[in-house]
């Protein structure tokens, strides 16, 4: 991955930072070694179908939608986790082929590695992106991610040791010492309780603030993308779930957690979103 | 109740339990209740204290101190116990990571698992002509079935996230099994080994009354002898050193215990 040129080359070409064009993900059963009655076409579980999107640089995004719908899977292929059955994802002009550090992916269980502490989960992450780099480097950039979420203290301590926060605070500080231009979120906050929740969103508003980076979330909760996102991607129920809607969230920033609440505006579109999605859960429930 | 005076209780009690069951088995054994002539717990421990003060005597093959035998015996599980090891872990993440390497080894691991080592004694013998590596080559095919099916096992429920955490950063594949993979497994490698070491320390015993010298042979030597008070010395040394190796793996297990 080439950082540096992308970086530079994004703002005054024609395309968007991150494009997506006609992706779909169609899970096959896992091939028998010796499959006697399906001969070619295989039948699969087609997850989602025909996405188009396009998501400007530094701009903080969200996609919600109904549980099952794909969300994750939208994600990981993204994150180049998996690769897309059709279609292909496009960043700074450039299709992906994999995974790749200009990514940072952050998971929902925080998937810190319970054999390392702290501080070398975060070195883990950077050996491996910057194998150039000296030891010496490696644990000063380390250190200085683990004091940016506050955590400068807990350095020497193993994943065990710490609370649901501050694992998803380490596993943040991993996902962004190694600079990418993306961070990619799924669910991260959905095993928090409300209150560490919303700290940890107001961490990682102002984390976004100054590090300038694009970040895409995958969420179920309404609130968590109205007070975070500039767009809200809204996805149908799956099988075969597409994009039904995208909405602008121009609210200023930067947004007050309580009065946020009392905007009309803010007001109008939690209601749109509401509606949204209790027609698609609806549809998943009544199905099954 | 108080830490310290429950530890010193339980300690009480085992020491109580021990003496009683000293006295039984001497009143038992001095009434012949059992059979004639079964040794008493006293004679028993009186050879046991002579075999221990001088443990290493070497009076040529069929007279050997008690701890030169059972150094015989060690240095050959060791062996045999750590070349399994060697071979049972690469092919453990071979076949937990690869289908084609799983398909077509399982079904030997399947069918020689639950064969009793002992029955390569006579193959080892024919292709070795030596006692010794037939030794080590028994203890070799005991020690490695638990230790590569724990393997197998723990590369295959490797917790997904911390190999998609790996491939997210584009971590080599040979980054991945070192950094990652191998160090995720280890509970699995020493539970494994903790096993493969207790099924070897069974089975060095019965393979060396076939074999000569070894703490084995020293039981078969004995039973020859017709003394055995000088077996049950054997068998309390066989435990005493089997116990000693489980607790060492139950140390090491406790090390690279990651759970919360």
């Amino acid at each position: 991955m080439n950082k540096k040129s992308s970086k530079t080359s994004s703002s005054n070409e024609n395309y968007s930072h991150l494009e997506l064009f006609n992706l779909g993900k169609i899970f096959f059963k896992e091939k028998k070694f010796i499959d006697f009655r399906s001969k070619g076409n295989r039948s699969g579980f087609e997850a989602i179908k025909d996405i188009n999107l396009k998501i400007e640089k530094n701009t903080f995004v969200s996609i919600i939608g109904p549980s099952g719908c794909g969300k994750s899977t939208l994600l990981n292929l993204i994150a180049g986790l998996q690769a897309p059955t059709s279609g292909k994802i496009v960043i700074d002009g450039q299709a992906i082929k994999g995974p790749g550090p200009d990514r940072g992916v952050i998971f929902q269980n925080y998937a810190l590695m319970p054999w390392l502490t702290t501080i070398q989960n975060i070195e883990f992450a950077l050996n491996t992106v910057f194998p150039a780099k000296t030891k010496a480097d490696v644990k000063e950039r380390a250190r200085k991610y683990l004091r940016m979420v506050g955590l400068e203290k807990a350095s020497n301590k193993f994943p065990k040791e710490l609370s649901g926060g501050m694992k998803q605070r380490v596993a943040i500080a991993r996902a962004l010492s190694i600079n990418p231009n993306m961070l990619l979120m799924d669910e991260p906050f959905g095993a928090l309780d409300a209150l560490t929740r919303s700290y940890l969103q107001d961490e990682l508003l102002s984390i976004w603030r100054k590090n300038k980076v694009t970040v895409v979330l995958i969420t179920h909760s309404i609130e968590e993308a109205l007070l975070l996102s500039d767009k809200i991607v809204l996805m149908s129920s799956g099988p075969s779930a597409i994009i039904s809607e995208e909405i602008s969230v121009d609210l200023e920033r930067p947004r007050d957690r309580e009065k946020i609440e009392q905007d009309p505006k803010y007001l109008k579109i939690k209601m749109r979103l509401e509606k949204h999605l209790l027609r698609e859960t609806r549809a998943v429930e009544e199905v099954t | 109740m108080n830490k310290a005076i429950s530890t010193r209780l339980t300690f009480a009690v085992a020491i109580l339990s021990l003496l009683i069951f000293i006295i039984l088995w001497q009143v038992i054994a001095q009434q012949g209740l059992l059979v004639k002539n079964f040794p008493g717990s006293f004679k028993t421990i009186g050879s046991l204290i002579w075999w221990v003060s001088d443990p290493f005597f070497d009076n040529g093959p069929n007279d050997l101190g008690i701890g030169t035998n059972l150094l015989i015996s060690l240095r050959r599980v060791l062996i045999g116990y750590s070349l399994a090891v060697l071979v049972a872990v690469p092919l453990g993440v071979l076949m937990g990571m690869s289908k084609l390497a799983q398909s077509s080894l399982n079904p030997y691991v399947q069918l020689l698992k639950p064969v009793s080592p002992l029955a390569w004694l006579p193959v080892g013998l024919f292709v070795f002509r030596n006692s010794e590596i037939t030794g080590i080559f028994v203890i070799f095919i005991t020690s490695i079935w638990p230790t590569l099916i724990n393997t197998a096992f723990g590369v295959a429920s490797i917790n997904p996230d911390y190999l998609r955490v790996s491939k997210s950063l584009g971590a080599s594949k040979s980054t991945t099994i070192r950094r990652v993979i191998l160090p995720a497994i280890m509970p699995n490698i020493l539970a494994g080994m903790r096993i493969s070491m207790g099924t070897a320390w069974l089975v060095i015993v019965a393979a060396e009354m076939l074999l000569g010298t070894g703490i084995g042979y020293f039981i078969w030597n004995e039973w020859n002898n017709l003394s055995l008070e000088n077996i049950f010395v054997a068998i309390i040394i066989i435990g005493f050193t089997g116990f000693i190796l489980d607790q060492f793996f139950g140390f090491l297990q406790d090390k690279f215990d990651y759970s919360i």
